[in-house]
Parts: C-alpha cells; sequence; structure tokens
C-alpha cells in the first residue's frame, strides 16, 4: 500500500509544519475555544460584579465600582452561607477521601468479582445529582421513607425524623448524601493511583519488618500524594460550584441552615435576577477556590517533587 | 467513499436548499413555553394543540415544558441570551417581573379588536396589565380553597368546616394524634411557604405594597407570624416535617391521611379525587377568616407574546385560550376554573357541588400581590425567614423585621 510518506511535501502547510510554528498553530483552535467559553465569560462575569445588572430594573445601570463587595460584609446570609460552604466542602470531601480509600484497597486486592463491585461502587458516581438528590429525599422522607422506617426497626430512633427540617441535622444529612454520591469520583482516581505502586516496594518493606499500617503509610500514601491532590482539588471546585443537590433537598432551608455561596449566588441571580450582586458572590467564590487550591498544592509540597 | 467536484457541488446545493425549505416550514411554526408537568395538565395542553391545530391548520405550535420552579431562570435567561420563545404562560405574580425584565409583548390593540374580549370582565385583565397595557390573555384561574377529610371530621364530632382562624385551631387540636400518626393540618414550610405567610398577614390586617410602596404593618406581621408559626411551634398540630414540606410532600400528607386538612387551590382537585372519593372522604372548602380579613386569592394564569417574529400567529395561539372550546378541554383534563365568563356557563361546572367553594371565593378573592421584585423577596427572604421561626432559629419580630428590609431592599 502506498501511504504516500515518500512524497516531497509541498505548499504553505507542509512548510510550516517543518518550523516551530506549527505547534502554535495547532494549539490555535483550543486556545480560541477556551478564550470564547472561558475566559470572555469569566471577564465578563467579573465585570458585571463591578456594575448594577437587575434584570427587573433595566433603568439601573451603570459602574458601581466595590459596592456589591461593600453590601457582602455586611449581609448576614454571606456570612451563613459561607460558613456553611466550607463546612459542607470540608465533611463532603474528607467522608469522600475517607470511603474512596477504603472502596480502592479493597478493589485494588486481585480477588474473584472485585470487577462486578467495581462497577456497583461507581453506580452513584455515575447518578446525576438530580436524580440522587430526588432519590435521597424519598429515601429520608419523614412519611414514607425507608432509611427512618429501618432506624425505627432496630431501635435507634422512637419516630421518624424530619432530617431536612431540623437545622440540627439538616446540613449532616445533605454532607451524608454528597459523600455517598461523590465517594466513587475518589475511588475510582485512588484505585488508578494504587496501580500504579510497583509491588516490589511492598514486598521490600515487608521484608525489611513493615506491617500493613506502616506500609500504608510509609508506601501508599506518599505514592499517592499527586493523585490525592489532584482528586482533593478537583472535588472540592465542583463541591463550591455545584448548588443542585442542596437546591433539590433543602433549597438552603431550613432558614439558612443550608445555604451556601454557590445556591445563594444562583437564587440571587434567578429569583432576585440581580445579576450583579449574583457576580460579585461568584467572583468572591472564585477568589476563595483560587486561594485554597493555591495553598493546598504549597502545603502538600507537589511542585517540589 | 470519493466525491468529485461536481458531486460536491450537487451536494452543497440540495443541503442549500433543503435549509431553505426548513426556514420556509418554520415560518408558520411556532414554540410555547410553560410550566405544566402532570399528567393530566400534559392531556389538557395535548388536547388544546389538537383543536388549535384542527382551527388553524396553518400553525404549528411545538410545545416546551420547564419545571415551575425553574421558569422565570429559564426565561430571564432567555431574554439576556436573545433565545426567547414565541409565546409563554404568565402568572400574576411573575407578571410584573415579566414586564420589567422586557419579557413581554404590548397586546393592547388587539385585544380591543378580539371579539373573544366581552367574555373576560375588567378583573380578569388586572393582574395582566400594567400602566393601561395588557401584556396576555387569560386562559384559566386558580381559586384558593382548603381541602378536608370529611370522614376525620366526623370521627372528631366536628359538624363542618372551620369558617375562621379561632375555629381552624379548635378543629385541628381535636384532629390532631401524633401516636396514630395524624395531623391536623398540612402546612407548607418549604418550597413555596412564602404565599401562605403572606396571606395570613393579610387576613390579620397587614398589607404587604400600598400604592407602589413597601406598607407591612409590623404588628399586625408579627400576630400574623406568631399565629402560623404556632400551629407547629405550640399547638404542634402540623407534621414535623413541615419546615422542609413543600407541594409534594403537603399533597402526599392529606393523600395518605397523614393531615386532615390542606390550603391550595382548585388546581390540584384532580390529584386529590385520584386518591380520595369526593363527598365521604374529602370535601372543600372557603379559606377561613383571619381576624381582620378573609384572604383567598383568584389567580389568573394566561399567555402572552414574549417574541415579536411571528406575531400573527403567537397572537392566534394565545387568544385561542381563551375561547370557550380550549377553556372547557382544560378544565376536562385538570380542574382548572376557565378565566373566561362563558366557559363558566359550562354545566359541567355548574352542576358539580365540590366547586361550589371556588364558585363562592370568586366573590371575595383577592389577587396576589404583583410587584417588581415579587418572587425574588417571597422565596429569597419571606421563605428563610418564616423558617427560622418555625424551626426556633428567630422570633417572629425578627422574622417579619427580615421580611420588612427585604422588601424595602426588592423595591428600591
Amino acid at each position: 500500500m502506498d501511504t504516500g510518506s515518500h512524497l516531497p511535501k509541498t505548499g504553505m502547510i507542509g512548510e510550516l509544519s517543518e518550523t516551530r510554528y506549527w505547534i502554535y498553530l495547532l494549539l490555535l483552535p483550543s486556545l480560541v475555544i477556551i478564550l470564547l467559553v472561558i475566559a470572555y465569560p469569566t471577564i465578563y462575569g467579573m465585570a458585571i460584579s463591578f456594575r448594577e445588572m437587575r434584570l427587573t430594573r433595566p433603568g439601573l445601570t451603570g459602574w458601581v465600582g466595590f459596592k456589591h463587595y461593600i453590601v457582602m460584609i455586611d449581609d448576614p446570609v454571606f456570612w451563613v452561607a459561607l460558613k456553611n460552604t466550607v463546612l459542607w466542602v470540608t465533611f463532603a470531601v474528607v467522608l469522600e477521601l475517607g470511603l474512596g480509600f477504603i472502596a480502592a484497597t479493597a478493589l485494588n486486592r486481585n480477588v474473584p468479582g472485585t470487577g462486578i463491585f467495581a462497577v456497583l461502587i461507581l453506580v452513584p458516581y455515575f447518578l446525576p445529582n438530580v436524580v440522587a438528590g430526588h432519590m435521597w429525599a424519598l429515601l429520608l422522607d419523614p412519611r414514607l421513607g425507608v432509611i427512618n422506617d429501618v432506624l425505627v426497626r432496630i431501635g435507634i430512633l422512637s419516630s421518624y425524623k424530619a432530617w431536612f427540617a431540623d437545622p440540627n441535622t439538616a446540613l449532616a444529612a445533605t454532607i451524608f448524601v454528597e459523600a455517598w454520591h461523590g465517594f466513587p469520583f475518589f475511588a475510582l482516581l485512588l484505585l488508578a493511583g494504587l496501580k500504579g505502586i510497583p509491588y516490589d516496594l511492598y514486598r521490600a518493606a515487608a521484608v525489611d519488618g513493615a506491617g500493613p499500617i506502616a506500609q500504608f503509610r510509609l508506601i501508599t500514601v506518599p505514592m499517592l500524594k499527586s493523585v490525592i491532590a489532584a482528586a482533593v482539588i478537583l472535588r472540592v471546585i465542583s463541591l463550591v460550584n455545584s448548588p443542585d443537590l442542596l437546591l433539590i433537598l433543602t433549597g438552603g432551608g431550613p432558614g439558612d441552615a443550608t445555604q451556601v455561596l454557590s445556591l445563594y449566588a444562583f437564587q440571587t441571580a434567578y429569583k432576585d435576577f440581580n445579576f450583579g450582586y449574583a457576580s460579585a458572590l461568584s467572583v468572591v467564590m472564585f477568589v476563595i477556590l483560587m486561594v485554597f487550591a493555591y495553598a493546598y498544592i504549597r502545603l502538600s509540597k507537589i511542585g517540589q517533587e | 467513499m470519493q466525491l468529485n467536484r461536481r458531486e460536491l457541488l450537487a451536494g452543497a446545493t440540495a443541503m442549500a436548499l433543503a435549509s431553505q425549505m426548513g426556514t420556509a416550514r418554520a415560518a408558520g411554526a411556532i414554540n410555547y413555553w410553560h410550566h405544566f408537568a402532570s399528567q393530566s395538565e400534559m392531556e389538557g395542553l395535548a388536547k388544546i394543540i389538537a383543536l388549535f391545530q384542527a382551527k388553524y391548520s396553518g400553525t404549528k405550535v411545538t410545545q416546551e415544558g420547564i419545571p415551575n420552579s425553574e421558569y422565570m431562570a429559564k426565561v430571564s435567561s432567555a431574554v439576556v441570551a436573545g433565545g426567547k420563545p414565541d409565546t409563554g404562560m404568565v402568572i400574576t405574580e411573575r407578571f410584573a417581573d415579566l414586564v420589567a425584565m422586557n419579557g413581554l409583548v404590548d397586546l393592547s390593540a388587539r385585544v380591543k379588536a378580539w371579539p373573544g374580549r366581552s367574555s373576560f370582565p375588567d378583573n380578569r385583565w388586572k393582574g395582566l396589565s400594567q400602566d393601561g397595557k395588557i401584556y396576555a390573555v387569560p386562559a384559566f384561574a386558580f381559586v384558593d380553597w382548603m381541602y378536608y377529610r370529611a370522614d376525620y371530621f366526623e370521627q372528631a364530632g366536628l359538624s363542618g368546616p372551620p369558617k375562621n382562624f379561632d375555629e381552624f385551631v379548635q378543629a385541628a387540636r381535636k384532629l390532631t394524634d401524633p401516636s396514630k400518626g395524624r395531623y391536623a393540618f398540612s402546612m407548607r414550610g418549604g418550597a413555596g411557604a412564602f404565599k401562605y405567610v403572606i396571606d395570613v398577614m393579610e387576613a390579620f390586617g397587614s398589607p404587604i405594597v400600598k400604592d407602589g410602596k413597601p406598607a407591612i404593618d409590623r404588628a399586625a406581621a408579627i400576630e400574623a407570624v406568631t399565629f402560623y408559626s404556632d400551629l407547629f411551634v405550640k399547638e404542634k398540630v402540623v407534621p414535623p416535617s413541615a419546615p422542609n414540606d413543600s407541594y409534594r410532600q403537603i399533597m402526599e400528607a392529606f393523600r395518605t391521611g397523614q393531615t386532615a386538612m390542606v390550603w391550595h387551590h382548585t388546581g390540584s382537585l384532580s390529584e386529590i379525587s385520584g386518591a380520595l372519593k369526593q363527598g365521604t372522604q374529602f370535601q372543600t372548602a372557603p379559606m377561613p377568616a383571619g381576624p381582620k380579613a378573609q384572604i383567598a386569592r383568584v389567580a389568573y394564569a394566561g399567555n402572552g407574546v414574549i417574541k415579536e417574529d411571528n406575531i400573527e400567529a403567537a397572537w392566534q395561539w394565545v387568544s385561542f385560550w381563551g375561547e370557550p372550546e380550549a377553556a372547557i378541554a382544560l378544565l376536562e383534563a385538570t380542574g382548572y376554573f376557565p378565566a373566561s365568563t362563558a366557559a363558566l356557563q359550562d354545566p359541567r361546572l355548574t352542576s358539580n357541588k365540590i366547586y361550589d367553594a371556588a364558585v363562592k371565593t370568586l366573590d371575595f378573592g383577592r389577587l396576589p400581590n404583583t410587584f417588581v421584585g415579587a418572587a425574588g423577596w417571597s422565596e429569597n427572604v419571606v421563605n428563610p425567614a418564616f423558617q427560622s421561626v418555625l424551626t426556633g432559629q428567630s422570633k417572629p419580630a425578627d422574622a417579619v423585621d427580615r421580611m420588612i428590609k427585604g422588601l424595602d431592599a426588592a423595591m428600591r
């Protein structure tokens, strides 16, 4: 078969492909898409945060400087939402990481049936947030919920509990649902990381007298450090930015007990139609995430390895 | 497969022609955004579309359902991004916001020239008009009323439904028995709670907005929020899940026998009739009166033109909803009250006793409050403020202060 590879390259493209500019040309389409889809909306969103933009008040417009940010300082809902965001993300990520580690370690043992378990463990992650939210709203329902029924039957509860209606349990209940939904993400990434650790390391450590805990502490965790760091950053970004589960389970209530920044920004934009203030809230979230990612990478010393 | 230049040109020409044909077909087509969701609503909509297509064969209607809670988010995004539909459903509570964001086309001239206009008294247009301009044609009405379990009332020795708030509390105490998992009242404390909080405030004599300005009477409002929240906090005649209960939960509680009374409107009649027997198991009654007023809303829902590109076809569609044949088709499928007086004379409506409470309510019912910023204030301020009282996080006075401050900010 003649592939034509022996033919001399002709024309401008042929000549260009031999130069160092070729690589930039290949990157150009991606760059244009990134500028249009990511950079432009981000910059535009930041610009709106310094403007008055309320859809129901078309007459109110123009630059307002830092007005929205100053209002935010005196907005009690913002501070509650910020506190809840920290709690929601921290507890959800810690739980998901822990459960993910357990699942990944179990799946990494090459015993029969792990393939099926691997698929089953991933099922929660395949479910869209909306479906998972409605499913858990039903499971924890104070009238029809299976979980309440089981807890009453085994004597843990004396009567059905309205988990999402009590401010003392609402946030915890939503974190539980989120942990169930998100832990396969960690399991998947950690399992891939575990598969990459040479078994010889464990064998050598065993010869040196290291037990399972020492092996886990001295080999597994350090070898997975980059994977853990990447997974945590991705998950934190995803959790901070996604209000959908909370929107379905509690709508931010009762009161403001489960109000988080992303949900507050969503409600401000699409219920109040106040896009200026909602953009300012989003910019604050963006800055918090940037600071977190920078600090986390510095502290975990990934860049130095 | 390889194409030569001639084949490529022929293909491109054919595709260009096909796209032109598509454009030509689209000229007689309009799309319609609505927030119907239940099976009965979708059946009613399908019937109306079929009747419309039979009358106006040259216009094709494509419907798109949007969840009620997301409707305004989608419409506002469409307005900002320039992807507006031709027509859309409009309810009174959202009307002011839609007009303010230039989301509706002025239909005044067309309505004046429309023969069907005589079937709609002035009050039908009030919630869909602003500054003398009409922006939507009324189609159906949601009339507030109360559903009650006739069998539970009989068991409790109650002769009839409560006529005022005092009787309501007395009856609620008799109807509640937590040991049986039975509570008197399905309180909506989750999404949509604001509606009844506002109604109770007005029933205690506090207006919300007067002459376009915030007008909450703090003392009356505190009294109202105290009374209403006490049903949960002190009287405990409401299921413990109330602070998170929205439409689905309050209806589920009533249908499954957990509660004996629920406040809603005529729109849920077909759903409740599907689970309980009319007359023996459940009955309907006008909303109980408060100390200062008897508050029940009569909310006319209509349809408006959102984009002018296909204005003729769009007008045919939105005005068709006001015709008696469309109104009766919707009534048969959903039980939704017609807005047109011509359709209200239909024997299927006048001969059914279950509608008596709604017919009585038409005499005193009020339009919902409609002002720019109403949706945001109701959902983002009134809901969490009231929930925080239910859950003991704040006192009624604090909640009312938050509502007053939020209303001032919303209307500023």
